[in-house]
């Protein structure tokens, strides 16, 4: 390991003028200027509400959604592990008893308050059955009241797959 | 009949070009700073279809600051001089364009009038006078804010204005011993024609080191960037008007565009030739009227025709299900060819039946106002270019070059100068 000498600038007379670096650096903006003013798609910006986001993965945490058998009745067996892994206390589940023949419990209820959640992912983490997923790709969420950021269990269950994503 | 109508345009002219486009150039910082970063900058606000690029926005955010509740913080002591800071800097960057000539002086009827909102003798005298007590304001807002903020603002923008002022006067003076008159009209008049045969006598050409003196003090007495650090949001907040609010804030603002523009249009008029059209002096245009009316009839509908082309290629919206921005380019293009069309109308009328003496100097005075816009708004988007383009000077290198560098090459020009002239014998 030799040392190294970095060059100095700013000593010569050219650096020490200021103004033909100002000049360089007024021709870059100028470029993009009359790039970006003659063809406006240029620009980088994503005009957002008419394009739409294409670059969604799988590990995007999206808003949740519950799975389903193939007969639409939901995975979930209300053992309350999301609940408890909730760091945000989000999820408020009201269990119930089931008769078919996938389970013997079910969710009466299954609320997320979405104002609280931070989108962790830890409740998908926690879930023994694979009944919530975060991967609807739904991240613009609006509302007028709090009370409808509130989903409950016929929306989360409504939440499908992102089309935007591979079939997995 | 006729001197009160001169008179009324030329104040009109001179509100309109200080006041009236403070929207329109925060749209354009707005806008070309986006441009200049690859983004689009605010497009969105819209009366029905006319988004107009976005101008919407500014007038949006005028009402907004307008409509505010007028904020005056608890610990301020000294609430007149609170209030009338902003008032101070609005006024006098409004009264520096009061002497800026839009044309060259105008004969009707035997009679000559001075183009500018306030025709006195005083010429750049006013406009220093003018530039430096807007600096005031800022001080003055800046102490009375009572806040820390607020004093290292003022602070440094005393600082600053007496490390410009001087070399700012002094090269003017280097000019002036070059034009020979303080008079505005005489010194854009001084400007005519050319030299060597090709190059406009410009003050950027026959006095380049005053010139670039004068550019860079201007920039320093608006207070924008590379010289904003009266402001310096990085470091104190917002600096001067950190305790400011609704319209008392939109004052400065205003203030500050105001001192763009006035700066914008005295550093043409001294610089690059004022109203003057490039290698057409005033006679010159007056004697060849009928082949610049010529020229315009050809240049007016190709105009037209570029501006609407563009505008049908980059107004688009990305909805297909949206003809909004289809309408509003109808719409603009027809006005914009009605617009141009009426005018190559009135060329040709005017070709046909022919000018009368008064007819000819009102033309020209109107294409000399023509040509101090062009340049004008050229000047103002150099001034948002360099903003978006030069970094903020540190405190200490910005006094630096005050006083080490631009004061001793201001006072060897001026030497120069005077030696060439008395040399010279003229």
């Amino acid at each position: 390991m030799g040392i190294k000498v970095v060059p100095r600038h700013g000593k010569s007379f050219k650096d020490k003028l200021y103004l033909p670096a100002i000049i360089g650096g007024m021709k870059t903006t100028l470029s993009h200027f009359t790039k970006n003013l003659k063809d406006v798609d240029k620009l980088k910006t994503m005009q957002y509400p008419e394009v739409q986001p294409k670059d969604l993965n799988e590990r995007y945490r999206g808003v949740h959604r519950l799975t389903k058998w193939e007969d639409e009745t939901e995975k979930c067996v209300a053992c309350y592990m999301c609940a408890t892994a909730c760091p945000a206390d989000c999820i408020f589940i009201e269990a119930e008893e089931r008769f078919d023949e996938h389970d013997e419990k079910r969710p009466k209820e299954f609320k997320i308050d979405l104002l609280e959640c931070v989108f962790c992912g830890y409740c998908v983490e926690a879930c023994p059955c694979d009944a919530i997923r975060m991967d609807t790709g739904i991240f613009s969420f609006t509302a007028g009241t709090r009370e409808e950021f509130v989903l409950d269990k016929k929306a989360l269950m409504a939440n499908e797959r992102s089309k935007d994503l591979n079939d997995g | 009949m006729s001197s009160a109508i001169v008179i009324a345009v030329n104040i009109a002219l001179a509100t309109f070009l200080a006041v009236g486009l403070t929207p329109v150039f925060v749209w354009w910082e707005r806008r070309v700073s986006g441009f200049i970063q690859d983004r689009t900058g605010p497009n969105r606000c819209s009366i029905g279809p006319f988004r107009l690029g976005g101008l919407i926005q500014s007038f949006a955010d005028m009402l907004k600051l307008v409509f505010k509740e007028d904020f005056t913080p608890s610990h301020i002591k000294y609430k007149f001089f609170f209030t009338i800071a902003p008032v101070i800097v609005f006024f006098c960057s409004f009264l520096t364009f009061a002497t800026i000539p839009f044309a060259d002086n105008l004969v009707i009827d035997g009679q000559s009038f001075i183009m500018s909102a306030i025709p006195n003798e005083l010429g750049i005298m006013w406009f220093l006078a003018f530039a430096g007590l807007s600096i005031y304001g800022i001080i003055l807002g800046g102490y009375s804010s009572n806040s820390k903020y607020g004093l290292l603002g003022s602070i440094r923008a005393a600082a600053q204005v007496i490390s410009y002022e001087a070399a700012m006067a002094l090269a003017i003076i280097s000019m002036l011993l070059s034009y020979g008159s303080i008079h505005l009209t005489d010194i854009a008049n001084a400007q005519a024609g050319t030299f060597l045969g090709i190059i406009p006598m410009w003050g950027i050409f026959i006095q380049p080191i005053a010139s670039i003196i004068f550019i860079i003090c201007a920039f320093a007495e608006t207070n924008r960037a590379p010289f904003d650090i009266a402001e310096g949001e990085s470091e104190i907040v917002a600096g001067y008007h950190t305790e400011y609010s609704a319209m008392r804030f939109g004052l400065f603002q205003v203030g500050e565009y105001a001192a763009m523009s006035a700066s914008a249009a005295i550093i043409v008029t001294l610089v690059f030739g004022g109203y003057q059209i490039p290698w057409m002096d005033t006679p010159t245009v007056q004697n060849n009227m009928d082949y610049i009316m010529m020229a315009l009839i050809i240049i007016l509908p190709l105009k037209a025709f570029f501006l609407t082309r563009w505008m049908k290629k980059n107004n688009k919206s990305k909805d297909t299900n949206d003809t909004s921005r289809e309408t509003e380019t109808k719409i603009l293009s027809t006005l914009f060819w009605g617009i141009s069309l009426v005018v190559v109308g009135l060329l040709v009328i005017f070709l046909t039946l022919g000018l009368g003496e008064n007819g000819v100097n009102i033309v020209t005075a109107v294409l000399q106002i023509g040509t101090f816009l062009v340049k004008f708004f050229l000047m103002a988007f150099v001034f948002i270019w360099i903003r978006w383009t030069v970094l903020r000077f540190r405190y200490d290198q910005l006094q630096m070059l005050g006083w080490k560098v631009l004061l001793p090459l201001a006072l060897l020009n001026i030497i120069v100068t005077a030696t060439f002239i008395v040399v010279q014998g003229s």
